[in-house]
This record gives C-alpha cells, structure tokens and sequence, in this order.
C-alpha cells in the first residue's frame, strides 16, 4: 500500500513526451503485444486484470470493451472523455500533459480490441496546453505508422484519431452529453440504460461506441505491456490496481499522486505533507459531487470503492480536498451549490429548479436570514432531486449538501441560530460581498 | 410591447448575410475538420470556434449566420449550441478576458481575496469591463488545476499560485499586451483540431508559444 507508480513511471523523464524517448522507455510495446493476440483475447487480458473505469462511476471496464456487437456492418467509434471538470480532479490534465503518448497508445489498443475506425479525444477546451500534447502525439504516432491505414502491417487494421475540444460545460464530462456534443449539439444528456440502449450498442452517430475516462485508457495500456495478471495482483479484492488521487486544499505538497488500491486515507494525507493553517476538519475524498467526511471517520477510510462506499461516500473521479479547521462547511457547501445550479444543462426539471432552490436557501442561511426549518426544506429538496434526472449531475448536486448535513449538523444549527460563522471572522471561504440581488431570498 | 418581447424571441433573425468574413484560411481548416465526422453537422462546435476568431473574439448573430450557412444548418440551430457553452463569448469581452477559479479548492486558499482586490484595483465588478477596454472580469467554474490554486485562466493560458499580492504584478504584465486574447484562444483551439502537418498560416499560435511551464507565472 502507499505510493506506487505504475502510469507516472517514466513522468518525470525528460522529453518523455516524444515518441522516440518514450519508445526507448517501453512505449507502443503494449500496442506490439495487442495486435499480436487475438481480439477477444486483448479484452480477456483486461478482464482478468479487473480493472474499474477511472472516471468516477467505477464500472467494470471489460463489460463495455466486451459490450460492443460483433457486427461490423456499421462503424465502431472509440471515445475518449478528457472533459475534466469535477471540482478537485487535475490528474488527467497531467496524464495528457506529460503522458500523451500512454493515452495515444491505450486508445490504438482499444480500437484494435473493438475493430474501430476512428477515435476521438474529447478535451475540455480550457485545456489548451494537455490538448497541444495530445495534438503532437497524434502527429508523431501517424508519422511512425501507429495510426493510419494497415497499421504496424497488419491488413485491415485502419485506425484514425481525431481530437475534438469542448467549449466548457461540465454536463459534457456525462457521457451521453459528452456524445450529443460531439455530434455538434448542445451538451444534453440522453435517456439511460434499460430506457435507452447503451453506448456501446448505439452510441455516437448510432453506431457503437466505447467510452472511457483518460486514466483508465492508460491504464490499459500498462495493463497490455506488463499483463493482466500482474495488475490484478495490486489494490484490493474487488479494486484492483492503482488510482491516481488529485490532492489539493489545506495541504503542504497537492499534487497527483499514484496509489496503490486500499491505501489508507490518513497516509496519503501524510505523504501530501499534512495539513496547514490548522488541524484537519474534513475531506472530500472523489471530487466535489460526493460526500464529506469527518476528521474521525477520515482515519477508518481506505482509499478504494469498497471502503469509501461503506463509509458513506465515494472514491469518484479522486479529486482529494482536504480542509483545515478555518473552514466553513456551509459556506463551503453553498459554494458547491452555486456550481452545480451554474452547472445543469437545464433539460430535466429536478435538477434544473432544484439546483436553484438549494442554491437560494444555502445563501439564505449564509447571509443570516436562515429559517428554523431550512435543513429539513434542504432535505426535502435534496430527496426531490436525486435520482430524478436523466444524468448523474442532479444526484451529484443533492448529495455533497446531505452528507454535509449529515457530518456537520451543528454547523448549519450555528448558522441559523446565530447568522454567523461558527469558525469566527476568519472563516473560509470567504462571504463574497457582492451576490447576486436576483438569486437572495427575502426572509419569509 | 413589440411582438417579440411576446412570443420571447431573443433577437430577430437576420438576413441571409451579403458578406461573409471567413478568409480562405479558415474555409480551409473548417473543410478539413469537418472530414474528421461522419455527419457535418459534428463540426459545429470546432466551426463556432473559428468563427468567434475570425469576427474578433465573439460570436454576433451574423457570425451565427456564417456558421449556419456553411455547415448546412438552421440559424437557430447553431445558436442553440453557441448559447449553451459558456466559452462562447455571445457579446464583446476585454482584451484580456480574466476568468478566475472561485471553486471549493481555490475558494478556501483566497480566490475571492484576488476577485475583491482585481475589482477594487480595476474598479469594475464581476462581469464587468474597464472602460479602457482592456479587461473583462469573471468568476470562473472549476478550471480544474486545484493543485496550483489559486488560478485565473487568461486567454489559452492559466496562471498559477496567484495570491493578493502578485496578482497587480501579473496585470501590469498583461496590459497592453497582445497575447492571451480571446482570439488566440480561439485561433489555438481551432489549431489543436487540424494535424499539424495539414495546417496552413491563419492565426499565429504555434504550439512551442503555449508551452510555458505549468508553475507559477511570476
């Protein structure tokens, strides 16, 4: 357990973003491997390395490459979701940043294992120096014959890779958005498995498609070059392998650092130097849309789906934020509030009013006109909206305010009872002095 | 009240254009992205970007209609689309748009320090732009770089480790100058689309001007 670099290996080469430095460090050699099996025995390799889609839900990755029919009448597509967007979570900027080349790899290998013409990485455009990388490993691995037509000499292998960038929406990092955006229309989710069938049967275009998360496409290319089982070896029964946790906040070093499944919470805290400016008062473990977590329920959480989900929240897409004993959960929690009302696309109603009704009532209780009910009209809100939304963001916005509520009742009691910051003057985040008239509640 | 404030129709809707303002360049590049889909319309988005550099920065309606025109689409159509994204500029920004990260991470170590101090220096407030035209103040969502908080993202760049007291130093520095502008974003995100070896002249990024070390700025 602890820190373990598997994908970050070679990160800290120099000029590992070329092709010719990263082939002298055992680049394209999981590629060499994959097109000398079998198709079906490429996704049987990730299926016994048990690796989980990196991207937040933790979905068995073999099920989608397996998913996609046989039939080739109608193209395949491989997409890529670089549209990082959770509050938290830097690591795929920096996998494309310095890995570009892993990441190039892992999507040749699943084109190969899914016979797909063509291949997108969908950026988020923010991201203009990660997509520039990528941009020169596209280029670099046409010109060695990595992509193109009959690629490594093998007939019929024609595999292209296009780079698509989005134009900032969080809602595109869902992946049927993500599809609707791709396709040139505005970044709406779309009816879900059993309703609708899945991507990898009728995806993009409505042909099939697989998409997965940049970590695990990397993943997946060290999976191909060192063998399933070796992988398979690492993390815990049912987390296999490493996850690359994003720490940021109250920390002496944030940074990304690569763990090995299972980690216990409290030592990765230590390897990331502690916590400043105080003692340590909660964590959101897997990026803003799960659950707080107490200083003391911290020291029973292991850092894998099963003992995060045991405890309440979830490991998600590792965006780690740690917070000192200055900070304010409820304004906290109202800023996260504020993102997620900024951040539904608006075509499910739930999530849509909801997000604003939570958003006014948290602003209500942080600028001292909180009501004696409003937790429990916080709850009953909450209940409204999770679940009932085509896509995960309406979830995704209720739950960080229950487990708030839920970890930290007495600070929204201080709150109401008092109109002020139980953490005093010096609170963070600070109230930020000009909001917006339109979205303030007058008291009842 | 007109008949368009009835019905809620946001802005009537323009004449065929009788000039369009793409250069050759830019029809270039376009055809070129769009033989990357299947479908045309797919290349919507990319197009969009071009047009937001090709008119200045933001997308007008003519713009819309540009892009409607030459991909095949409705008028409101691609306005769906260029309204939903909120990196489409829909009206004139500063000539450095300062879009700073208020999200949790960056919230907690003093990002509404830096958005008071700017709007007090600059005497504007958020949304707002100086009346010299050279900045134009944002909060931004997550621009998800929380390991270097605090961030402002200018243009195609993201500055880093900003606090009260560097952020003047760093503004003294943009002043005036001709990078980080809503058109070299845009100019650099159309780049990205099209492989490097099929590029033609058009904007003037070119990849090694990007790269600057991701650390801090000043």
């Amino acid at each position: 357990m602890g820190i373990l670099n598997l994908l970050f290996a070679n990160r800290d080469v120099l000029n590992i973003e070329d092709i010719d430095v990263y082939e002298k460090h055992g680049g394209y050699a999981g590629l060499r491997k994959a097109v000398g099996m079998e198709r079906q025995a490429v996704v049987d390799d990730v299926k016994l390395s048990g690796l989980r889609g990196r991207g937040g839900a933790g979905f068995p990755t073999w099920i989608k490459w397996n998913g996609l029919p046989k039939n080739y009448d109608i193209p395949h597509y491989v997409i890529c979701n670089a549209d990082e967007g959770e509050p938290g979570t830097y690591k795929d900027r920096e996998l494309m940043l310095k890995l570009a080349h892993t990441l190039v790899e892992g999507m040749i290998i699943a084109g190969y294992a899914t016979s797909s013409i063509a291949g997108y990485v969908y950026i988020r455009g923010e991201y203009v120096e990660p997509a520039w990388q990528v941009r020169k490993a596209i280029d670099q691995a046409y010109k060695k014959g990595y992509l193109g037509k009959n690629i490594l000499g093998i007939e019929g292998f024609n595999y292209d890779l296009h780079i698509h960038l989005g134009a900032g929406s969080y809602e595109c990092g869902e992946e049927s958005a993500l599809m609707s955006s791709l396709m040139g229309e505005r970044g709406n989710p779309r009816l879900k498995f059993p309703h609708a069938p899945l991507p990898t049967v009728s995806g993009v275009w409505q042909s099939p498609t697989l998409i997965n998360n940049v970590e695990t496409y990397c993943a997946a290319t060290w999976i191909l070059a060192n063998g399933g089982e070796a992988y398979s070896k690492l993390g815990t029964e049912r987390s296999k392998g490493t996850k690359i946790i994003s720490v940021s906040g109250h920390v002496h070093k944030p940074a990304n650092y690569e763990i090995e499944m299972g980690t216990p919470l409290m030592e990765l805290l230590e390897t990331a130097g502690g916590i400043k400016g105080g003692k340590l008062k909660a964590v959101i473990p897997g990026g803003s849309s799960v659950q707080i977590m107490t200083a003391e329920q911290c020291t029973k959480i292991n850092l894998d789906y099963e003992s995060c989900a045991a405890n309440g929240t979830l490991l998600g897409s590792g965006g780690f934020m740690a917070f000192n004993d200055r900070t304010d959960i409820v304004l906290l929690m109202k800023r996260t509030a504020e993102f997620y009302m900024h951040e539904s696309c608006g075509k499910c109603t739930p999530c849509r009013e909801g997000t604003r009704w939570i958003f006014k009532i948290m602003d209500r209780i942080t600028s001292g006109n909180g009501q004696t009910d409003d937790v429990a009209l916080l709850l009953d809100v909450c209940s409204q909206i999770d679940g009932r939304s085509y896509c995960g963001l309406g979830d995704a916005a209720a739950w960080p305010i229950v487990g708030a509520i839920k970890a930290f009742p007495e600070e929204f009691d201080y709150w109401i009872k008092y109109k002020r910051s139980p953490v005093g003057k010096n609170a963070v985040p600070p109230t930020p002095e000009v909001v917006n008239p339109l979205l303030t509640l007058t008291p009842a | 009240m007109s008949s368009s404030e009835i019905s809620g129709v946001r802005e009537p809707q323009p004449d065929p254009l009788k000039e369009y303002r793409f250069s050759e360049d830019a029809i270039a590049e376009m055809e070129e992205i769009a033989t990357h889909y299947p479908e045309r319309k797919a290349a919507c988005l990319p197009t969009l970007w071009i047009a937001q550099r090709e008119y200045g920065g933001y997308l007008t309606p003519p713009a819309i209609q540009e892009v409607a025109d030459r991909l095949g689409l409705s008028f409101s159509e691609v306005e769906g689309v260029a309204t939903f994204y909120t990196m489409y500029n829909l009206r004139k920004r500063g000539r450095h748009h300062l879009e700073v990260c208020t999200c949790l991470t960056c919230a907690v170590l003093g990002a509404y320090d830096i958005v008071h101090k700017l709007e007090h220096e600059l005497g504007i407030h958020l949304g707002g732009t100086t009346s010299d035209g050279e900045f134009t103040l944002s909060e931004a969502e997550c621009l998800d770089f929380c390991g270097a908080a605090t961030v402002m993202q200018v243009g195609d760049k993201y500055f880093t480790q900003l606090t009260e007291n560097n952020v003047m130093e760093l503004i003294d520095q943009l002043r005036g100058s001709p990078d980080y502008t809503p058109a070299k974003l845009a100019d650099a995100i159309v780049k990205i689309h099209v492989p490097l070896s099929s590029q033609t002249g058009g904007g003037s990024s070119k990849p090694e001007d990007l790269l600057l070390p991701a650390g801090p700025m000043l």
